[in-house]
């Protein structure tokens, strides 16, 4: 009953008729899959002629060929067949899954390659396998799928998240560059409809990635999006709706709790205990030691009796069970002449933490037209997105939960107020007030991205290419503070503040493609062109006094007083040039050799165009006679060795420049003011005079950071293909990164200066197996993919005012050779039991029973600064991932399991739950059982306020076994029979459960445990939640 | 366009050093480096020196939430875990640098361009420099020294040991000299530094440099030629009669009085000025107590040694050796003992008025952590909630009233210590009482609510008959702690006097019998009279500069 069904075959028809003086023949069939269902929008064409169509519903289709034809179906993810019609009028073709995917094309950089003839280190990742994931960020998804990708992320619905290839490469930015169809961009990936992804390539090593040149060099992501293909119409709808579990963070104690504690850290420590919240009652034992007997909580915190003493959890209050949802439709259309793919996608997170919410829609048209015999193709790919994301408080409300009393109400007695610190009480916010008064504000992001091109051939083989490309945002946010009483925290003005960006650029390539065969040689031939253009502008406003808290008033004319505003730009540019040349010879032996220069606005007016070479090579030895023949098991096998360069030209884009700037004056709440204003004249208020300073110091030396990686990888697939992997090795050497160096302080303010400083190797080894099969005839398939990859990052070189910034005692020791990142600290070497252990130990200052002790590296009967040694590197041993699938008739399961190993983390979290150095922030419910002269053989430190021992100083105390395996995600699905859909006129119809998070393995036990709860989280970040999805895909 | 013209991209809303080399320029520059007296921040602060100059002088405690609350100054406070890698330390000496180069920046634009008022202008900003480079000297005792026609690239060159310690002073009472040369007697702007401000100052600078220090920190010889220019420069200031003593000692605390008669230099403070939180003082404002009105951060509470120091003998002098064999602490104490009337105008005590105002009364449950640190607060640098100059700047709070950096009460002491170690010790004699003088008739402001004296007020002038030298030592050294308590100068007077090593650790055992978290605490002679070298500045010279004796 749809419509476009039917046009389908009306397009086929017209095609059947334009070309019906040659078709005499009409014929008819049906294409099926292994398992004998039929496959719907396959591709049938006859053989040199465009005289085609696509399979209905139920894989049938009907066409008029000419004599002696020579049928090719295709469809992605099969092999494509050939098929003789010469005598024939009924065909039934069954098409092979294509399992090897040796012929997959794969984008590598302005052009496309078979993966059969890379011989650069490059992943692919099929989208298909992880769009149902409910993240909302694609890259999110592919944590622990690609070997050498180390991806970290949080549970904010923002999608945030930190990809690393192959380890840390730069001390500044890290993050890789991806290229969206054809277009670079450094960020904004949450903005992408992940349904609308059709693959995504990760270019790892320098062979392959030095084509982009000076933004490489921490790695390319290529994504390439959904395209309509000849032939094919279909609608695609698919949704799902996702709850998620809030997790109580760490344990922290109760009103009663507290009060116990801070009365023992107080005793612990020789003092009388008093407190303004609590009465305590003790008395003395026989031994003369005090014992508590009663805690007295009072009825009310604060002496207006307006604050009922509560026993309130704060995680909870701040927490929620919520919802994700996902719409998506996708409307494709091929045809002869051109192609058009439209979807719409809305994504809607509430966050487990409230009012954290992020909404997007987006919208999406890829089309392409023929013209001129095919000879010129003209096509744009444009995506449009609207992403909503809230104020940002969560993280602060997490922050504050931790630390923020139970006996301090959400609110007053009278249900309106705040509840808030007092007396006693840490000067810490009320963070259910946090998110409630700022659930008014977010920030809108608009932002269009795409690109038109034109293809022209220009004679055979030659392809000459231009396209125009945007990436254009603009950011909005109006945001408005309310007034607040919270205990003594309280602010009598409220605010509203505007903030708009616009801010992108855009992109200029021109690339001419030639291929060319020659006997048993392929020759590829790319040459082009680029340039980039970037703006960003700033405006805000803001204004105080509004009448009413409402938004819906709050525009800055309704503001009363303080009128403020700000604007400011920046901009940089690129223009590079390249070039590259692909060649096989006989299939077998592989080379290839890649150049670009580029030139960027961002460097010294004596270093601003670089030059990145790269060359590699791939012998196909399954090609080989001698194995092709002789060895049944082998079905495929390269060897692959490339070198190159890359860039990395990520600072500031004026930073070559020396800067003065005029600043009136800065927010010096938490920093002091860096302004130049000053009342000269005495008379406290009204404008005032004043001047400029200095921003930084310029540097017509800067140049890019060089990235050189060898690469050696080898590529088998054995027993058909059934089981197929890769090993690479590879050494990455970074040089001149660009740093900017903390400066002697006489220099004064704006000393900064970036200069080309350091150098930090990484080498890793990267593994990927997979095995696929199928148990003949049963209906039954299974897989099992695993990845595992491992690095050693070292500092190799600083410059020397900056050598002890990293850690090191300041003479002889220093980060160099120690992996970047590592920590260096005390060795904790447990508790103090007795004052016979504290005498006999080196003079420790602050030492005591329940104290933690510090081990006496040097032997010089002291602890102090020469008492440090390396406490951990921070790196693992390896990360890995593994992920089970299995299908029986119209079900499928997949289990994915992702872990890290080896990781020796410093656990922050203990900081706050251990610790309680400021008074009135509270303690975890570890110290329940902390050590006292009856609890002796506890390993946390007897509760203090006075922290004499200088506890937390850095020290082995919070180094602990990070490593994990989580279950990340299981899936079970079913795909309702072909008989059953094709009566709806459906092509298919999948329903799925889903859960994430199900499971984490960690250390437990022993002496190295991980206490805290999420070891993915060190800190009190926003927590990974645990969330359970249905979904349903419908084709038509 | 060619890829030159297209990679020609000049930075946005940026002006390079040449555009600045204008008289206009200039002035704006001269502005920027006054900015910088009061661009400090609470774990920095260099308006008010109290983490350096009254933690560490058993005057004060840290207060504020715990041991761990700016845990940089509770190792001030308490020496043993002071350390060089101490991030408030490091930051101190780089701010103080930030205003050196901003002077040195304004320096550079003068010395450019002809105006008529181009030597006034060089003089404020020598006066500037001075100030920043004495306050490092106090802080550091050996610092590079670097002045305008010194290169920036040749700044790495420069050692803080090239200079010896009196070299230093040298060169920082050149910088108030040529002040004194060439700024008028006044100016029309009450922010500038004028003739007297400079005069004034460069007497602070010679009376501090007349005590000759070893390389250990000790005081060897005090230099008599240094103590008469003090004399001359002290008197000169008192002769011109600009300033005097304020009536009250207590207008010296209220906004309302910001420019006095008794300022003579003062750091300007201003809101609703188009800056984005006003440019109040930043450097006292954890300094508010936690009771509804305020609510942060409790920081810097007197010592219970520093309130025994007030209390009075029957002529109403000062208890130089028994004071702290008894401790003033319940309400009766400040009835039954007569006390210094400064001690109400500058301690906040349970049951009393704060800050003048008699319905306004302090309570034990204002004090953040009295358990650790006590039950009183200071209180000359605050306000009131509903003082004009009140501000809060969430979570925090202050006002732009006024910091003295030098008041009258300063010139006469100064010029009373110089006559007392020249050996003329009775003409000190009538400054000190016109010091007392004036703090007896400071009282009306002390009263309750019921119109009585907040405590028992008690204070009498010296006599002749039994002022020597030695005895006039001690009363001088008394006046100075009472007359400037929390005003964050006592510690630099002791290291001054050459008694910090012995005065501190005789503080400390009676005091860590009173406060536990002291137990560990010590003062190490020779170390711990400077702050140390920061490493990271130590570093950043890679190794030019040298860390300070035994750190």
């Amino acid at each position: 009953p749809l419509a476009l069904p039917g046009s389908v075959q009306a397009a086929s028809l017209r095609y059947a008729g334009a070309t019906a003086r040659l078709a005499e023949t009409p014929i008819s069939g049906r294409v099926t899959d292994d398992q004998g269902a039929g496959l719907p929008g396959v591709t049938v064409v006859v053989k040199g002629t465009t005289i085609g169509t696509s399979t209905g519903p139920n894989g049938e289709f009907s066409l008029s060929v000419p004599d002696n034809a020579t049928l090719i179906f295709s469809f992605i993810g099969y092999k494509t067949q050939e098929v003789s019609a010469a005598g024939r009028t009924s065909f039934s073709v069954k098409l092979a899954t294509d399992v090897a995917a040796l012929d997959e094309v794969v984008v590598t950089g302005y052009q496309v390659q078979r993966k059969a003839d890379l011989t650069g280190a490059v992943a692919v990742v099929k989208a298909d396998e992880v769009k149902d994931l409910p993240s909302g960020n694609i890259m999110r998804n592919l944590q622990g799928r690609v070997p050498g990708v180390s991806i970290n992320t949080d549970g904010a619905p923002d999608g945030g998240v930190s990809v690393r290839i192959r380890g840390l490469g730069t001390l500044g930015n890290n993050d890789p560059l991806y290229v969206i169809d054809g277009i670079p961009t450094k960020d904004g990936i949450n903005q992408l409809n992940q349904n609308d992804i059709e693959s995504i390539q990760v270019l790892k090593d320098a062979s392959a990635a030095s084509i982009y040149g000076s933004r490489a060099g921490n790695g390319v992501i290529i994504i390439t999006t959904k395209k309509a293909r000849k032939g094919v119409n279909r609608v695609e709808f698919s949704t799902f709706a996702t709850v998620q579990h809030p997790r109580e963070l760490a344990p922290m104690l109760n009103t009663q709790e507290y009060g116990r504690t801070y009365w023992q850290a107080a005793v612990n420590d020789g003092l009388t205990p008093s407190s303004p919240l609590y009465t305590f009652r003790s008395h003395t034992d026989a031994n003369g030691r005090p014992v508590l007997d009663e805690v007295v909580v009072p009825e009310f915190i604060d002496a207006d009796q307006t604050q009922r003493a509560a026993d309130t959890n704060w995680f909870e209050e701040i927490q929620q069970r919520s919802l994700i949802q996902s719409y998506n439709v996708n409307l494709a259309s091929g045809g002869e002449r051109g192609n058009a793919l439209f979807s719409l996608n809305y994504y809607d997170n509430d966050g487990v933490v409230k009012y954290s919410n992020f909404k997007r829609f987006t919208g999406r048209l890829n089309s392409d037209y023929s013209f001129l015999d095919g000879k010129l193709k003209v096509g744009e790919n444009l995506t449009l997105a609207r992403s909503r994301q809230s104020y940002g408080e969560d993280r602060q409300a997490l922050g504050v939960s931790v630390l923020q009393l139970a006996i301090v109400p959400v609110r007053t007695v009278d249900g309106v107020g705040w509840g808030g610190p007092v007396n006693g009480i840490a000067d810490r916010q009320n963070p259910v007030r946090l998110l409630e008064d700022n659930k008014q504000n977010y920030g809108v992001t608009n932002r269009a991205f795409g690109n038109a091109f034109a293809d022209l051939e220009l004679v055979k083989n030659l392809h000459l290419r231009t396209s125009f490309g945007i990436d254009y945002s603009l950011f909005s946010q109006r945001s408005l503070f309310k007034r607040y009483k919270s205990g003594y925290l309280s602010d009598n003005l409220n605010r509203l503040v505007n903030v708009e960006r616009t801010f992108g650029n855009w992109v200029w390539q021109n690339t001419l493609n030639y291929s060319l065969t020659l006997g048993k040689s392929q020759l590829d031939l790319l040459a082009g062109t680029e340039r980039i253009s970037y703006t960003f502008n700033e405006l805000s406003a803001q204004r105080t006094g509004f009448a009413i808290e409402d938004l819906d008033y709050a525009y800055l004319d309704a503001g009363s007083a303080n009128k403020d505003n700000g604007g400011f730009a920046s901009a940089y540019r690129l223009a590079s040039y390249f070039g590259k040349v692909n060649y096989a010879f006989n299939e077998r032996y592989l080379a290839s050799i890649t150049l670009r220069r580029d030139g960027s606005s961002r460097f010294g007016k004596e270093n601003q165009f670089g030059v990145f070479p790269a060359a590699s090579a791939g012998w196909r030895i399954s090609e080989e006679n001698f194995l092709k023949d002789n060895v049944a098991l082998v079905s495929d096998l390269k060897l692959r060795a490339g070198w190159g360069q890359t860039g990395n030209q990520d600072i500031a884009y004026d930073a070559a420049y020396s800067l003065y700037r005029p600043v009136y004056g800065t927010d010096p709440t938490w920093d002091p003011d860096q302004g130049t204003a000053y009342d000269i004249a005495g008379n406290k208020t009204g404008a005032l005079p004043s001047g400029y300073r200095r921003f930084q110091q310029g540097n017509d030396k800067l140049k890019w950071e060089t990235t050189t990686q060898t690469n050696v990888g080898l590529d088998f697939g054995l027993l058909q293909n059934k089981l197929t992997g890769s090993v690479d090795y590879f050494v990455k050497n970074t040089k001149d990164i660009l740093v900017k160096p903390p400066y002697l302080a006489v220099v004064g303010e704006g000393g900064d200066r970036f200069v080309n400083g350091a150098s930090i190797e990484n080498k890793g080894w990267e593994f990927l197996l997979g095995y696929q099969n199928e148990v003949a005839g049963s209906g039954f398939a299974y897989n099992i993919t695993g990845n595992l990859s491992s690095y050693r990052n070292q500092v190799t070189a600083l410059p020397r005012e900056v050598i002890n910034a990293y850690g090191g005692n300041g003479q002889d020791v220093t980060i160099i050779g120690q992996p970047f990142g590592s920590r260096y600290g005390y060795v904790a070497d447990g508790l103090f039991q007795s004052q016979g252990e504290v005498d006999t130990h080196a003079t420790q200052v602050g030492a005591g029973p329940g104290r933690i002790r510090y081990r006496d590296l040097n032997g010089d009967g002291k602890i102090d600064n020469f008492d440090q040694t390396w406490i951990t590197s921070n790196q693992p041993d390896f990360i890995y991932g593994l992920n089970l699938g299995a299908s029986y008739k119209g079900f499928d399961v997949q289990l994915f399991w992702q872990g890290v190993q080896g990781l020796e983390v410093y656990n922050e979290t203990k900081f706050r739950t251990d610790f309680s150095y400021v008074t009135g922030e509270n303690w975890g419910k570890r110290v329940l059982d902390a050590w006292t002269p009856e609890n002796n053989g506890s390993t946390i430190p007897a509760v203090s306020l006075l922290n004499q021992n200088n506890e937390l100083r850095q020290s082995s105390y919070f180094v602990e076994n990070g490593s994990y395996l989580k279950l990340r995600n299981a899936q079970l699905g079913y795909s309702v029979p072909q008989r059953l859909t094709a009566r709806l006129r459906l092509q298919q119809v999948r329903l799925y459960v889903q859960g994430t998070n199900l499971l984490t393995l960690k250390d437990r036990k022993g002496p190295n445990a991980y206490t805290s709860l999420d070891p993915e989280i060190q800190t009190f970040g926003y927590p990974i939640p645990v969330t359970f999805t249905t979904g349903l895909n419908v084709t038509f | 366009c060619n890829d030159k013209d297209f990679l020609d991209v000049s930075p946005r809303g940026a002006l390079s050093d040449e555009n600045l080399n204008t008289p206009e320029g200039a002035e704006k520059q001269v502005i920027a480096a006054y900015s910088a007296l009061a661009n400090d921040g609470f774990t920095a602060p260099f308006s008010s020196l109290w983490p350096y100059g009254n933690l560490r002088s058993g005057d004060a405690y840290k207060g504020g939430g715990g041991t761990g609350d700016i845990e940089g100054f509770h190792f001030y406070e308490t020496f043993t875990f002071n350390r060089p890698d101490i991030s408030n330390t490091d930051e101190v000496w780089f701010r103080l640098y930030v205003g050196i180069s901003r002077a040195n920046e304004a320096l550079n634009r003068l010395n450019k361009v002809d105006m008529p008022n181009k030597a006034i202008r060089q003089g404020e900003m020598r006066f500037l420099r001075g100030h920043f480079y004495f306050i490092l000297k106090e802080l550091f005792d050996r610092v590079p020294y670097i002045d305008e026609t010194v290169p920036v690239a040749d700044y790495e060159k420069i050692s803080n040991v090239d200079l010896t310690s009196q070299q230093l002073w040298d060169k920082i009472a050149a910088d108030f000299q040529f002040a004194v040369d060439n700024l008028p007697a006044s100016q029309g702007e009450v922010g500038r530094a004028s003739q007297v401000a400079a005069k004034a100052y460069l007497a602070k600078t010679r009376l501090f440099q007349a005590y000759v220090q070893d390389d250990n920190h000790q005081v060897t010889s005090i230099d008599q030629a240094k103590l008469q220019e003090v004399v001359r420069l002290t008197d000169e200031v008192i002769g011109t009669g600009k300033h005097s003593l304020s009536p009250d000692f207590g207008n010296n605390f209220q906004s309302q009085f910001d420019n006095g008669r008794e300022s003579v230099f003062a750091i300007q403070f201003s809101k609703d000025d188009g800056t984005p939180r006003g440019r109040i003082n930043q450097g006292n404002k954890l300094n508010y107590p936690m009771n509804a009105e305020f609510g942060c951060c409790g920081f810097h509470q007197p010592s219970q040694n520093l309130v025994n120091a007030f209390k009075t003998d029957a002529k109403g002098l000062p208890l130089f050796t028994t004071f702290n064999t008894t401790s003033l602490t319940e309400p009766a104490d400040f009835q039954n003992n007569a006390v210094d009337p400064r001690l109400d105008h500058t301690v906040a005590i349970p049951t009393h008025p704060w800050k003048y105002d008699p319905s306004f009364v302090f309570q034990r449950s204002w004090v953040r952590v009295p358990d650790i640190y006590g039950q009183f607060m200071s209180q000359k640098e605050l306000v009131g909630p509903k003082d004009q100059s009140f501000q809060k700047l969430p979570p925090f709070m202050s006002s732009t009233k006024n910091w003295a950096v030098i008041r009258y009460a300063d010139v006469l002491l100064w010029k009373s210590e110089a006559l007392i170690e020249l050996n003329r010790a009775a003409e000190a004699l009538p400054l000190i009482n016109e010091l007392r003088r004036r703090a007896a008739a400071s009282t009306t402001l002390l009263k309750d609510i019921s119109g009585q004296p907040v405590s028992n007020y008690r204070i009498g002038e010296y006599a002749a008959d039994q002022w020597t030298q030695e005895y006039a030592r001690e009363a001088l050294r008394w006046e100075r702690r009472l007359e400037f308590a929390m005003e964050g100068t006592r510690f630099f007077d002791l290291v001054r006097w050459g008694i910090a090593a012995d005065y501190l650790n005789t503080y400390l055992s009676v005091e860590k019998t009173r406060r536990q978290y002291l137990q560990n605490a010590q003062f190490q002679r020779g170390r711990d009279e400077y702050l140390p070298i920061p490493l990271n500045q130590i570093n950043f010279s890679k190794g030019l500069y040298k860390q300070n004796p035994n750190w």
